[in-house]
């Protein structure tokens, strides 16, 4: 208990830092690109490819679940209602934080254990601003346009099992996709996306800065940050709903 | 990476899977270490799993009920938000989250006794590093995850409750009448089948980045991140054709 | 001959973790444009005591100044300006494995100077030619050997041109082969840059080789303190102990019998 909320004093003492050295310093520009890019590039095949089959899955679950009601051509609203409002969002944060999240966490805990922030610090290059500033403004740079991404693959995906799994009318589907989704179910994704991004990358540098010695130490620091980023971005869905489509 | 390295990763994965089940069903069996792992994966992620499935079973009802509100069917609401906490979203999250935390850890200690040679002092004692230090953690995930699995569930629909009941001032009656309706034996055994699968799979990634780590600290970072990629990947890849071949018949 | 003020003093430092004392009462002098080196055995707090020097860690108690200026009590401002004075050489050298070797010696040079790109390249080659490794420039980091990672990093300590070079267990990790080399360098660079050495080191061969003035910590406290003829002739017997463990030998009357 009282471990937790030293945790938490710590996490918020990592937060204003974070925040100071980003607005006292001038932004990274270069390197913002550089991270958004890495990010962009290296998260995109595997989300397309988990987009894809999360769309089928969708389509085959939603089949089950209306069938019984007499309710097959309820299926577009009912993917383009999950896939845009809940699936595609929460979907892409989780994958982005195993695989750039883990990463930011194990980058900067190597450099942690190797003395390499000390050695910033010494050189008078503040270390929050240099490392974390650039993954933030990257990742939050990023994050909106995969989910984008992700909602076409996935939507796509369910159309194409509607038709050719399931047998249903691909003209009906997506009239009711498109009657029930507006364009700012769009926007409240990104919304979702951009505070999914933020969530990611202060949770996994907070974990890198924190790292204990040794190679067990990177490893621990990287389940860690993989762990509670997907939590904390699970519970912060629920409050975006909540606020945005309550 | 080009194809040919792809293929060959595979064949290099499948081999050492192949030694790892053969082992597992082949005595001796270090129940010792075995309980260990499996106490402790399970310890270690029940919170993680429930801490996630909730907010997302939330989520559904909340949702859900915006959805149902429009035929005037929120009756329908708990016998939606089990179906699908049974089929999908607990199976999945909680594979995921098992592959996040426990998976994670496992290749992280395999990494870190690689990097510290202690993998290699194994072998050359001449015991099987297999044997005592894979094999317990496989079995470990094979079995943890579906216990994880029932937790999870359990969690995600108490989260649509307390979501439909305490926040949106659904009747608490109608909702847990309403709880078993569409849900059969079929969805608990289903989702039991897919979580059996997705720990074995969780358990294979893992010990094998950890097993094949190289590169220092550093090293041990990267068999972490990969664990978790492969398996989150794998498990909606395979997730498919299990609901597939699972659910697939009772609608269709 | 007039002395110039001291560049740093530490004044009554202590510092602990938990209940591990790891500095107690530690008040000592470090001469400007002198080599000081501070022996002790390993975990007696001398890392503890450099990264207090460079505002790494917060003392619990005590001062330190830094050119005049208490670094304990600067703002992180301050601090980040005094740290322009110091050059470090960490134990493996905390180079970044994503830029080049010449890349981490230019990269304080990009941060603290209004220079270009080929004036930063330049700069970094006359470093790199300081410390004996003039082509290496391109070289990614992980193809470089232990001795040579410690020389990168000590071009990358000086390239900013600092008043003072710390240098962190500077012959850790590597052979007595390479360590003589990197003894032999520092009292080059010594030799030509007239500026102040602090190096922490366990090695007494290599303290003697180099110091002007020498202390020793021993379980947190400063046993002794003085040039390094009044080392040599100390009286603790902690000290005394200590380099008799470590020192080599006498030379052998005669020359050495040949292995056959």
């Amino acid at each position: 208990m009282i471990a937790g909320i030293t945790g938490l004093g710590r996490f918020g003492g990592f937060l204003a830092t974070l925040v100071v050295a980003s607005v006292t310093h001038r932004p990274p520009i270069r390197s913002t690109f550089e991270e958004a890019y890495r990010i962009g590039v290296r998260s995109l095949p595997i989300l397309l490819t988990i987009s894809v089959f999360v769309g089928t899955n969708l389509s085959v679950q939603g089949y089950n679940a209306f069938a019984p009601l007499g309710g097959q051509r309820l299926i577009g609203m009912f993917v383009a209602l999950a896939g845009v409002r809940e699936l595609a969002p929460i979907m892409v944060a989780a994958m982005v934080a195993a695989k750039a999240g883990t990463e930011m966490a194990s980058q900067i805990a190597v450099m942690r254990i190797r003395q390499q922030i000390d050695a910033l610090e010494v050189m008078s290059i503040n270390p929050h601003w240099y490392l974390v500033t650039p993954r933030l403004f990257g990742i939050v740079l990023v994050l909106p346009a995969l989910t984008v991404l992700s909602v076409f693959a996935l939507v796509t995906a369910s159309w194409l099992v509607a038709i050719f799994q399931l047998g249903l009318n691909g003209q009906q589907f997506i009239e009711y996709a498109s009657s029930t989704t507006r364009l700012v179910d769009l926007w409240y994704c990104m919304v979702k996306a951009f505070a999914f991004g933020i969530t990611i990358c202060v949770v996994s540098c907070y974990y890198g800065f924190q790292s204990s010695p040794g190679p067990s130490g990177v490893g621990s620091a990287t389940n860690a940050a993989v762990v509670s980023s997907a939590v904390a971005c699970a519970v912060s869905n629920y409050l975006l709903s909540r606020v945005l489509y309550g | 990476m080009s194809s040919g390295g792809v293929i060959a990763g595979i064949g290099r994965f499948g081999i050492f899977a192949g030694h790892v089940v053969w082992r597992s069903l082949t005595p001796p069996w270090e129940l010792h270490e075995f309980s260990r792992h499996l106490w402790q994966v399970t310890t270690r992620c029940v919170l993680p799993v429930c801490a996630t499935v909730a907010p997302l079973g939330m989520v559904m009802a909340l949702q859900g009920l915006k959805i149902f509100e429009l035929f005037g069917a929120q009756q329908l609401l708990s016998s939606l938000v089990s179906v699908a906490v049974f089929r999908e979203l607990s199976p999945v999250l909680a594979s995921v989250l098992v592959a996040a935390q426990g998976g994670s850890s496992f290749a992280a200690e395999l990494g870190a006794m690689r990097i510290k040679e202690e993998l290699d002092a194994t072998e050359v004692m001449a015991v099987d590093s297999l044997r005592i230090h894979v094999v317990p953690r496989f079995l470990a995930a094979v079995v943890a995850t579906p216990l994880l699995n029932l937790a999870g569930s359990l969690a995600g629909i108490a989260g649509g409750w307390l979501s439909a009941v305490v926040f949106e001032g659904e009747s608490s009656g109608q909702f847990l009448s309403n709880l078993w309706r569409l849900t059969q034996p079929i969805d608990l055994v289903g989702g039991t089948i897919k979580t059996l699968v997705f720990g074995a799979l969780v358990g294979l990634i893992s010990c094998y980045q950890g097993f094949h780590a190289t590169g220092g600290a550093a090293g041990v970072g990267k068999a972490v991140n990969d664990t978790v990629v492969y398996a989150a990947t794998t498990f909606i890849v395979a997730n498919y054709f299990l609901t597939s071949a699972l659910f697939g018949a009772i609608g269709g | 001959m007039v002395e110039s003020p001291p560049i740093i003093r530490i004044d009554h430092l202590s510092k602990r973790f938990g209940s591990l004392v790891v500095l107690d009462d530690v008040s000592f002098d470090i001469p400007t444009g002198r080599t000081t080196v501070l022996l002790g055995p390993s975990g007696t707090g001398k890392s503890v005591l450099l990264k207090n020097i460079v505002g790494l860690i917060q003392p619990d108690a005590g001062h330190i100044w830094v050119d005049g200026v208490d670094i304990t009590t600067a703002s992180e401002r301050k601090k980040a300006e005094l740290r322009k004075l110091f050059g470090m050489l960490f134990q493996d050298g905390a180079l970044f494995d994503n830029l080049t070797a010449g890349e981490n010696v230019a990269f304080p040079l990009k941060f603290h100077t209004r220079l270009g790109e080929r004036e930063r390249r330049q700069k970094a080659l006359e470093a790199l030619a300081m410390v004996e490794l003039p082509d290496v420039f391109d070289r990614p980091t992980s193809a470089l050997s232990g001795g040579q990672r410690k020389r990168v990093g000590l071009a990358r300590a000086i390239v900013l041109e600092p008043k003072v070079v710390l240098f962190d267990e500077p012959n850790s990790g590597l052979d007595p082969i390479t360590s003589d080399t990197i003894d032999e360098l520092i009292v080059h660079m010594k030799a030509k840059l007239g500026i102040t050495f602090l190096v922490i080191t366990h090695d007494i061969v290599q303290a003697l080789h180099i110091a002007d003035q020498i202390g020793m910590l021993y379980k947190g406290r400063l046993v002794e303190y003085g040039t390094t003829e009044a080392f040599l002739r100390t009286r603790q017997q902690i000290v005394r102990d200590f380099m008799q463990r470590n020192a080599t030998l006498p030379p052998p009357d005669g020359p050495l019998i040949p292995i056959p």
